[in-house]
């Protein structure tokens, strides 16, 4: 027998209610006071304050903004430096060997652990952010993106070398389209570590932003600011990837057409 | 004499590994003539697709050398254009902007090179399908497209490393047909590899079998069958016994080689 799939409509009616249920559960177990509304404010008290939040002060659009500034423009520093040096590393195996220990000393760290140095010589600015996400992306985007040019079939240069490509013809027109698919399916996984690295950086040491947000509310033991924050940094990825998924299709026509 | 269009002029090809050198093809002298089609038959391992990289210029004689009209191949040769067994084709592209790659190599502008993919797509009849990306075509299509592409860059010479292997029995035919019709309408010259005996008797004018390792020829044989070759000739008193002496000299062969890879304990190339 088969595996059993749904289609998108039934889908999408079972999910929401899922999340009702979940919903209305945690509602009826918070009013009841079975788990204490100190610790744990019902969603309906959560939704309020978001409204207040964005409405009356609008502070929580700055915040959402400013974190995802700080992801989009880091994210991009480290795309523009990591991919041209993970494309070099996959064509080149000299290259490769003499970069990969640098860049496997630096993958490890978590982004968490650059924050003192970062902050020592860049404060809390904006660069600081931006130093903290790069940190956190760049060694992975090479590594990705060295992994995506080495799988790209050997064959397909060779090909193109015979149709009279020069070796910057076969990078530009073989290689880099080849391990593209791979490269922006790296990307994705990166992005979302970018968020965990600004959520980070904003909770040591910032004056705006989600992370900054959820952490001055639990100084006052604001748990439902905490929870609007966290709502927000996940409906935020998650829109970040539908996003990303337009790109995809958008660079990779071919992929969809299977 | 006449310079010949293309000439293996007593090449060998040897190669190191860590543990020894293995001469996959020693002195092997071949001329093709222009618009000649030419069939390298031979037991697996016997270096013929070694014979076909060097003409192409992927891999550089360790003696010998290949002319093309008299000229020496010292690197990659455009002008000689294969087609890979796996097609090859870049994924990425449409059917036209596969064919028109080597165009595109070249500096010509888009619309140039469009209407000339578009020439050799309605060759061979894709002309529907110019848009279309590989992964939506057959077997059989991505081949004419590969065979399209190659001759689009302006080839001298096709250089096809098994094309129709992958194909299954019935396109194979029909494709061996195409090969030969889009062959006579560009005057191209072919050398081409094939395990099938058939196949080399219904496309070639002259078919090489080679020796088992090294490589080098064994025998020349001028198919002189009427053409086209289709059912009809192929059930011919002339045919049949050509088929049964070539395959009489590939059976041995094959046997030799066969005796060689179990002594050095290795498989095929």
């Amino acid at each position: 027998m088969g595996r059993k799939e749904l289609d998108l409509w039934s889908a999408s009616v079972l999910g929401a209610l899922g999340i009702l249920i979940f919903l209305g559960m945690w509602e009826l177990l918070t009013r009841t006071n079975i788990i204490d509304m100190f610790f744990l404010p019902p969603p309906s008290q959560v939704v309020q304050r978001a409204w207040n939040m964005t409405v009356n002060d609008g502070v929580l659009l700055v915040d959402i903004r400013m974190s995802a500034m700080r992801v989009l423009i880091g994210f991009l520093l480290s795309v523009i430096v990591g991919i041209p040096i993970g494309l070099v590393m996959g064509m080149n195996p000299y290259i490769r060997a003499m970069i990969n220990p640098i860049i496997s000393i630096i993958r490890p760290l978590p982004a968490l652990s650059w924050i003192p140095l970062s902050m020592l010589w860049l404060g809390i600015d904006e660069q600081q952010k931006y130093a903290i996400v790069f940190m956190g992306c760049f060694a992975s985007i090479v590594v990705y993106t060295t992994d995506a040019t080495l799988r790209v079939d050997p064959l397909l240069q060779r090909a193109a070398r015979n149709l009279g490509a020069s070796r910057l013809q076969v990078l530009l027109h073989v290689t880099l389209p080849g391990a593209l698919p791979d490269i922006l399916s790296g990307l994705k996984v990166v992005l979302a570590i970018a968020w965990t690295c600004v959520i980070s950086a904003e909770m040591v040491g910032a004056n705006s932003g989600l992370g900054f947000r959820i952490w001055t509310a639990k100084e006052w033991s604001d748990t439902s600011q905490v929870l609007v924050g966290m709502i927000c940094i996940s409906l935020t990825v998650l829109l970040l990837d539908i996003l990303f998924r337009f790109i995809e299709k958008f660079l990779l026509p071919w992929q969809s057409k299977d | 004499m006449s310079k010949p269009f293309m000439h293996f002029n007593n090449l060998t090809m040897s190669f190191t590994t860590r543990k020894e050198t293995v001469t996959a093809v020693c002195d092997f002298d071949l001329k093709v003539d222009k618009g000649q089609v030419v069939s390298l038959v031979g037991a697996s391992g016997c270096g013929k697709t070694t014979v076909l990289n060097a003409a192409a210029g992927f891999l550089l004689p360790t003696t010998g050398e290949v002319l093309l009209e008299g000229e020496k191949i010292t690197a990659i040769e455009p002008r000689c254009g294969m087609v890979f067994q796996s097609y090859a084709l870049f994924p990425w592209l449409t059917v036209k902007d596969n064919v028109a790659f080597g165009l595109k190599m070249k500096g010509l502008s888009r619309k140039q090179r469009h209407l000339e993919a578009q020439k050799y797509i309605e060759l061979v009849g894709l002309k529907a399908f110019a848009n279309a990306y590989p992964s939506e075509l057959s077997g059989g299509m991505c081949q004419r497209v590969a065979i399209c592409r190659a001759l689009a860059n302006k080839t001298d010479v096709l250089l096809c490393d098994e094309p129709f292997a992958a194909l299954d029995a019935m396109t194979r035919q029909v494709m061996q047909q195409e090969l030969l019709s889009i062959v006579q309408k560009s005057q191209q010259t072919v050398l081409f590899i094939t395990h099938s005996i058939d196949e080399a008797l219904i496309i070639s004018d002259t078919i090489v079998v080679m020796s088992a390792r090294p490589g080098r020829v064994k025998t020349m044989i001028d198919v002189k069958l009427p053409r086209p070759r289709d059912v009809n000739v192929q059930l011919t008193k002339d045919y049949i016994d050509l088929k049964k002496s070539i395959w009489d000299m590939v059976e041995e062969e094959v046997r030799s080689s066969l005796k060689l890879t179990k002594r050095a304990g290795m498989g095929q190339d």
